[in-house]
């Protein structure tokens, strides 16, 4: 339905995204992961038809986007990063703004504003000028004014930045629901590992400009099948007990976090008892020790290096 | 969707009442502080212009005509010579001129209470407080005006006495006297030269200065309205470009292209906003200023001319603000606008003072700026001038409205952001 084709983009001295394929289908959930300035945002960009790549194609029912942008551009809903609103107007000039925009006037105007208002949660609060809302209601709206067309294609790049709990669990339960009730197609750009695990069936990870891994929420779990993570807590560590862990020829990796550690090792070891002994040698005192199955962080992890939100 | 753009515009404008107390009640409160502050200082407030002149002739005109002739007629000038003098002389009568022709004049009635007052009331005159100026005219004056005209010499001077305590009056009437003074002495320059009929043109002269003499007064009121006016428009400017690129930053400019709206929609949808919006701002202030200020305008489709084409040069800038910082993809050629270019503009455009008095070259370079030649026509259209007067102003600001539109629309990123 919806490819990007060796897709690359250069701002200056820049790569942005770098040879970039990728493919949704039809009714599918797809989660684009990747830290800050991973390149999610300029892919999502020239992906929507708003910016042209310097290299590659986007095709949509295989035609070209780049070329021919508007039969895209009327099934597509973008929900962008920023609060795409007019702060100073009520939520139901902005639907209204909006929704002429999309052609969309009259009693049809009215009943999807009515519509949308419902779905978003945000009926009580139509007449009040948004910059009054809270920035949970403020993202509602502005998935709320990309709704208001009903794409067939909905793009939404980190809807849930900053927002509280209830509100993104809100969000993220609609999108659920437009999945589900209108085979609405969604691709959810992210840097919450937890929300891509909830709502996609495949994901892709990019990093610095780079894809570097796709499929499935269980096929990219493979990647770790032949590792598993053993966390341990303490109070404190010291450089002996950390230098021990990374000499040990059965740990692959040792990430270091200040009251926490991860030690990567092949699935088929058993490094309990080595662990206690390196711990009683370098003075340390575990408080606990835990085995972990792998989850998308590990993942990301294990690909990058680094955390998500790095 | 232009309509839908204007709409949404002026609800964003109308929900920040700060922004409206600055483009509207700024102006508004700057016309009342500068009125009350620089009343005393514009030409336009000097008190109605009354000269009340005495004047005294000590001799007969016609009778020193008379005698001059007869002197001529038993010199030893060939007849030919004495038969063109006589004709020529006979229509220069110097005082009659004075008196009828310029003191007299239809177009110095309204100001001149002209008394001819006899060689005993003299004293009585000067010491009478009420009037401007005693002209005296010496025994002889017409007699060697002649004489001077035809045979060469000096020219007589007339006697002037004024009233110090009415400058200006003493001022103008000296200033007409000095004028008089220059004709005749031309006169007798031309009369060695075989007495020229320019001469005889001394009349008409006069009568071109007295026009300018006619014109409405411009009230400080009025001027400051204008000034204000023309300067805090401008703000409408710089308003409109940064709801424009904050559009872009927020990526509801985005929203738009992917609703398949053009740019260029959105290019026209700017322009007719800050157009619409600068005339309903000029409307605003010149109200206010006529229902406080009594601040009326002799002629209303000048007027309405005028404030149209203003508000077409704003729409043009705003494009070409918005145009730009679209381009730059910054907001800084908009910040830079209100912070230092609009003050530039206001001082050279006579905002704040009639800078343009001091140079003619400030004052073409102000009529260069928008603000100027939309100043300078309000002035003449207060003045009590028609279109014809405001026409070159008219078309510089159209032409500069085009440009800016131009060079908007080349700048104006046309693709996708590439």
């Amino acid at each position: 339905m919806l490819e990007l084709v060796d897709l690359s983009k250069k701002f200056k001295q820049n790569n942005a995204v770098k040879n970039v394929n990728m493919f949704i289908e039809k009714g599918e959930i797809v989660g684009l992961l990747g830290p800050n300035g991973a390149g999610k945002s300029t892919a999502i960009s020239m992906l929507s038809s708003l910016v042209i790549p310097t290299k590659g194609d986007v095709r949509f029912n295989n035609k070209s986007v780049i070329k021919h942008p508007e039969p895209l551009r009327r099934v597509i809903g973008m929900v962008p990063q920023e609060i795409a609103l007019y702060e100073d107007l009520t939520a139901e000039e902005n639907l209204k703004f909006f929704g002429r925009i999309y052609k969309l006037k009259g009693n049809a105007l009215k009943k999807k504003i009515d519509e949308v208002l419902d779905q978003i949660g945000l009926t009580d609060r139509r007449k009040d000028i948004v910059k009054t809302f809270s920035g949970g209601m403020k993202r509602r709206l502005n998935i709320g004014v990309a709704m208001l067309h009903d794409p067939e294609i909905m793009i939404m790049d980190e809807p849930t930045v900053g927002i509280d709990p209830q509100s993104r669990n809100y969000i993220l339960e609609t999108v659920k629901r437009l999945n589900h009730e209108k085979q609405m197609t969604v691709l959810y750009t992210s840097h919450y590992m937890e929300e891509v695990e909830f709502l996609c069936d495949r994901i892709y990870i990019m990093d610095q400009g780079n894809l570097i891994a796709s499929g499935t929420k269980d096929e990219i779990k493979r990647i770790l099948s032949a590792e598993k993570a053993i966390l341990i807590k303490s109070n404190r560590w010291n450089d002996t007990f950390i230098t021990s862990l990374k000499q040990d020829p059965t740990v692959n990796r040792v990430i270091v976090e200040e009251k926490e550690i991860t030690i990567m090792v092949p699935k088929e070891i058993n490094m309990f008892s080595s662990l206690i002994r390196i711990a009683e040698d370098a003075g340390i005192e575990l408080n606990s020790v835990d085995i972990k199955t792998p989850t998308l962080e590990d993942v990301f992890l294990h690909l990058t290096g680094r955390a998500l939100r790095d | 969707m232009i309509g839908q753009i204007v709409k949404k515009q002026l609800l964003i404008l109308l929900r920040n009442p700060v922004q409206i107390l600055l483009l509207v009640g700024l102006p508004i409160i700057l016309i009342a502080i500068l009125s009350m502050a620089l009343g005393g200082t514009m030409s336009g407030e000097a008190p109605k212009i009354n000269l009340k002149i005495a004047f005294l002739e000590h001799g007969d005109e016609e009778e020193q005509i008379d005698r001059f002739v007869s002197d001529i007629e038993q010199s030893a000038l060939p007849d030919e010579a004495t038969e063109a003098i006589r004709s020529n002389t006979s229509q220069v009568a110097p005082i009659r001129i004075l008196k009828d022709h310029i003191f007299g004049s239809d177009d110095l009635e309204a100001m001149i209470e002209f008394h001819v007052v006899e060689p005993g009331e003299r004293e009585q005159i000067l010491n009478d407080s009420s009037y401007t100026a005693v002209v005296e005219v010496p025994e002889n004056f017409t007699y060697e005006a002649l004489g001077s005209m035809v045979l060469g010499g000096a020219a007589p001077a007339l006697q002037i006495s004024v009233n110090d305590e009415q400058q200006l009056g003493s001022h103008i009437v000296t200033q007409i006297l000095e004028s008089f003074q220059e004709q005749l002495t031309l006169g007798t320059f031309l009369g060695k030269k075989g007495m020229d009929e320019a001469v005889l043109q001394v009349e008409e002269t006069f009568g071109e200065v007295s026009i300018i003499a006619q014109k409405n007064p411009i009230t400080t009121q009025g001027y400051y309205t204008v000034g204000m006016a023309v300067m805090n428009v401008l703000f409408i400017a710089s308003t409109l470009g940064s709801i424009a690129f904050m559009e872009k930053k927020t990526h509801v400019f985005d929203r738009m292209i992917l609703g398949n709206i053009s740019r260029w929609t959105y290019f026209i949808g700017v322009f007719v906003s800050s157009s619409l919006f600068g005339f309903i701002h000029l409307l605003i202030v010149y109200g206010f200023s006529w229902i406080v200020f009594g601040v009326k305008w002799p002629d209303l489709v000048a007027f309405f001319l005028v404030t149209m084409a203003y508000a077409i040069a704003i729409g043009g800038i705003t494009v070409l603000l918005t145009a730009i910082s679209y381009r730059i993809n910054s907001e800084v050629i908009t910040n830079f606008f209100s912070a230092i270019v609009v003050t530039f503009m206001a001082v050279l455009g006579g905002s704040f003072f009639p800078i343009g008095d001091s140079s003619a070259v400030i004052r073409m370079l102000g009529n260069l700026t928008p603000n100027g030649a939309g100043m300078s026509s309000y002035l003449t259209i207060l003045r009590g001038d028609g279109i014809s007067e405001i026409s070159h102003h008219l078309l510089f600001m159209f032409l500069f409205a085009l440009l800016s539109i131009t060079i908007a629309a080349i700048s104006f990123p046309k693709r996708r952001a590439s």
